[in-house]
């Protein structure tokens, strides 16, 4: 009998398979209440998109491994892909918080959002790189 | 990616027939929005009640809109989902979008 609780995907690094990846990672989430699903999926295609757009050159065809597991507490997201990665520095000096001021217009940021999207989002967030795959562990608590 | 135009005054309302505003549209999307206003659109309603889920990508793209409009220009977003909602907030984007329940709303602003 399948286990419906846990997906595994490995799927090509492009922007409509990380939409796809994203869709069937939250069939898993159905615990989870309104907003924190909207978030939730917001933060996994984040995560996903970086690495389709910074991590493999584009038309590499690199690859992304996902594997979400629905537990009895929480969410549990592992993400790996092989393509050159975000530095570790680079992933822990990025804020979790956008700072900009909303009435200067040509200084709203257009971009550079995703990673304080996903460390908001997540109640913990690791990042590794070991051995040529980036690694993503990223987990969030189901909330009523 | 779909977008349908009516012309309510001096409004040009758009709406977004997509069920996502994504990376995946984000980039078609925002160019599709420059048109209009390269045309002389200056004043725009953007309809998201299909829209169920917004990533950064299509935040940038909104946030595109707004400065390709310039200070003079003014968009309206109505229809906002609890799911988009949530996204603005997060972000801190609802201090920047004039948000309207409804087309009317936004139109009777």
């Amino acid at each position: 009998m399948p286990d419906d609780s846990i997906l595994k995907l490995l799927v090509p690094a492009t922007l409509a398979a990380a939409r796809d990846a994203t869709e069937r990672v939250m069939v898993l989430g159905r615990r989870f209440g309104e907003e924190d699903r909207a978030l939730y999926e917001t933060a996994v295609m984040e995560w996903l998109v970086n690495i389709v757009k910074h991590s493999y050159v584009p038309a590499d065809g690199g690859s992304i491994r996902v594997v979400a597991e629905a537990g009895p507490q929480e969410m549990h997201l592992v993400i790996e892909d092989r393509g050159r990665g975000l530095s570790a520095a680079h992933f822990a000096a990025a804020p979790s918080q956008i700072e900009f001021d909303p009435e200067a217009l040509a200084e709203l940021p257009e971009s550079g959002m995703g990673l304080a999207i996903l460390k908001s989002v997540m109640d913990s967030v690791l990042y590794e790189q070991h051995q040529g795959i980036n690694r993503l562990i990223a987990v969030k608590r189901w909330r009523s | 990616m779909v977008l349908e135009d009516q012309v309510e005054g001096d409004y040009l309302v758009v709406g977004l027939r997509d069920k996502r505003l994504d990376a995946v549209i984000a980039v078609s999307f925002r160019e599709a929005m420059a048109e209009r206003i390269d045309q002389g659109q200056k004043k725009i309603v953007l309809d998201l009640s299909n829209v169920g889920f917004l990533d950064s990508s299509g935040l940038g793209a909104l946030v595109g809109v707004l400065k390709h409009l310039g200070p003079q220009g003014c968009l309206y977003l109505c229809g906002i989902t609890p799911a988009v909602m949530a996204v603005l907030r997060l972000t801190r984007m609802d201090r920047v979008f004039k948000t309207f329940p409804t087309r009317a709303d936004a139109l009777a602003a």
